[in-house]
């Protein structure tokens, strides 16, 4: 497990444009949103959060794409396989390493962001958790579209997992609504911790299976 | 049919939506079974997964299309419905958003088997989709309950008690079953040939052709 | 001893059938060479011994659990945008990479070891993979058509390295479409008899 982890990181760490490209996509959405409306019309902080939440999406999702790509295509998958005979670990690894490389940056630059744009500096731990919790939970379900469509394109990726991350999207809205609020954050945060547990845990079976399934 | 004419034609107005409410006839039952349908698939997906029954792939290979074309008629039925009664023919609300999920739900199942040129492998990865698809069912629609919801409230209940006239009610039980039997009948056909392509070098299947 | 034993074994894709009902063993120290045309199934064989492939009938049997094998198909499993000495720390621990320069300098890639691999030629690319294959020190080495891409003298080198490890008890099972010099036993998937 944690050769795995060692490795998976030092890949990620060395593929530039897989870490820096969705932290850069994430940073100009979140600039370019306020510059592209009549700013003195609308009351910026009341819907600043739902482009915040709209670029999480985008974001991991970019982050994610081809995640088991490059290992299925130069058949590291397959010797990986003969190692540990299954891909739970691998796939356990890959997601925490992705989280924390690109999730974690990604949830920091939101809150950020989120902050500078008059939302009170109490919420800004608030937000940060929130934001890498739904991490968390999108990567693991981007994935799982990304191990069933590995290298057939990211339409496939988007039709497969889409709907898995629309209830996580709901539940953000909900989340952020309770921060600007003021209510029931906290069982919200508690509901996404206990799914993120459970996501973390069952998705990298299920994922192996389809791996599992491609390499056949 | 009999209960699409019955209720099209003969049931009497509904006090406050007028003609336009006949078309439940058609919108009720279309997504009735587009859940049904995926339920159905979902079975099968763990009976090719579990034991290993090549039949069941085949089964919800073919009826992925019936569902999609169901839920689709769900929807489209739907919006036109919603012109005359809410005046817009779209809305976020709960019940049409997991429709629309279903709809994607059911288009990701088909491209996802049509993108692999090994048929096993498809039916595998299809089957472990369609799975994780009927887990996820009741979690949009619990999610976008959360959302305030335009959607009339469930008007026949099982534990008896219907808001329903009985003019009204008998036509749609009547056209539910009946589309219920036009979806099996399609889909024994189109199982009936995808069945036969795939098996198509066996010899039990050329008497067929 | 027989490392890794084959009962039956009938694979079909797509309701074609590839082979049927071939039967075999390798034992430590033997060489197995595969043969075939294209198209043959000698690849997918390979797998199925491999248990990456599950055959339609039939029995694969090893040893033991943890038999260790190495393998090299069609794809190297090496990763471009690193150099050949990070490719090979991703897989070996601090003693074992002492055995793989070892290797790189026998395979005579000290030279490009720290240019990235993209650079590096098709035919050093598959030495850097054969390198992880034998630095693993293996009881079972699996390869998949190795002698493609190398020059003469990689051949050449090639066949003595392995030969060297045939000698030191490791078992050995191959798919060429040439014959090498290695003596070992063969399978030929058209002619279906070893």
């Amino acid at each position: 497990m944690f050769r795995l982890l060692k490795t998976e990181s030092f890949k990620l760490s060395n593929k530039l444009k897989s870490w820096l490209g969705p932290l850069l996509i994430m940073v100009l959405v979140l600039i370019a949103f306020p510059l592209s409306i009549d700013i003195s019309q609308y009351d910026l902080e009341k819907f600043y959060f739902s482009i915040i939440v709209v670029s999480l999406l985008m974001t991991s999702f970019v982050a994610t794409e081809g995640m088991f790509e490059e290992d299925f295509e130069d058949g590291s998958l397959e010797q990986e396989f003969l190692i540990e005979k299954d891909f739970y670990k691998l796939v356990l690894s890959k997601i925490l390493v992705y989280v924390c490389l690109i999730g974690i940056p990604i949830a920091f630059i939101g809150a950020l962001f989120s902050f500078a744009n008059g939302v009170a500096i109490g919420s800004f731990a608030k937000v940060f958790l929130l934001l890498i919790l739904s991490n968390l939970l999108l990567f693991n379900l981007f994935a799982f579209g990304n191990a069933l469509s590995i290298n057939k394109g990211a339409m496939l990726g988007v039709l497969s997992s889409l709907p898995l991350a629309l209830p996580v999207i709901i539940l953000l809205g909900r989340a952020i609504r309770s921060i600007q609020f003021g209510d029931g954050f906290s069982s919200i945060i508690a509901l996404m911790f206990g799914l993120g547990l459970i996501l973390s845990a069952m998705m990298p079976l299920i994922i192996s299976a389809a791996l599992k399934t491609h390499i056949d | 049919m009999l209960g699409w004419t019955w209720g099209l034609l003969f049931a009497p107005q509904d006090a406050v939506q007028g003609n336009s409410y006949r078309i439940i006839f058609l919108h009720v039952p279309s997504v009735i079974f587009a859940e049904l349908v995926y339920f159905f698939m979902a079975v099968c997906a763990l009976m090719h997964l579990v034991w290993r029954v090549k039949l069941a792939a085949y089964l919800i290979k073919s009826a992925a299309p019936i569902g999609a074309m169901i839920t689709f008629i769900g929807l489209f039925s739907g919006s036109i419905w919603g012109i005359p009664t809410w005046g817009t023919w779209w809305q976020w609300d709960a019940r049409i958003t997991s429709t629309l999920i279903l709809f994607i739900m059911y288009l990701g199942i088909l491209t996802l088997h049509g993108s692999f040129s090994n048929l096993e492998k498809a039916d595998r990865l299809m089957s472990i989709l369609v799975i994780i698809g009927v887990v996820n069912i009741p979690i949009i629609k619990k999610s976008v309950d959360w959302w305030s919801t335009l959607h009339q409230p469930a008007s026949i209940s099982v534990s008896g008690s219907t808001s329903i006239d009985p003019s009204m009610l008998y036509p749609l039980f009547i056209s539910v079953i009946g589309l219920g039997f036009t979806l099996i009948s399609l889909g024994i056909l189109s199982s009936r040939s995808y069945i036969l392509s795939r098996e198509k070098n066996k010899k039990w299947a050329l008497k067929h052709v | 001893m027989t490392l890794v034993s084959a009962q039956n074994i009938t694979y079909s894709i797509n309701e074609n059938k590839l082979f049927h009902n071939l039967s075999f063993g390798v034992n430590a120290g033997e060489g197995l060479h595969i043969k075939g045309g294209n198209g043959s199934g000698k690849s997918t064989l390979l797998r199925i011994i491999l248990g990456i492939t599950t055959p339609t009938k039939g029995l694969i049997k090893r040893c033991s659990e943890d038999l260790k094998i190495s393998y090299l198909g069609h794809k190297n499993a090496i990763k471009n945008y690193l150099t050949p000495i990070e490719n090979l720390e991703l897989l070996f621990n601090d003693v074992e990479i002492k055995i793989a320069y070892e290797w790189l300098y026998k395979f005579n890639l000290s030279h490009v070891q720290d240019e990235l691999a993209a650079s590096l030629s098709f035919g050093q690319q598959k030495k850097l993979a054969l390198i992880r294959v034998l630095a693993q020190s293996p009881e079972l080495i699996v390869l998949d058509e190795p002698f493609v891409g190398l020059d003469q003298t990689a051949a050449d080198q090639l066949n003595h390295f392995l030969e060297e490890q045939l000698s030191e008890g490791v078992g050995l099972i191959f798919t060429s479409h040439i014959n090498p010099k290695i003596s070992c036993k063969v399978l030929d998937l058209e002619a279906k008899n070893v």
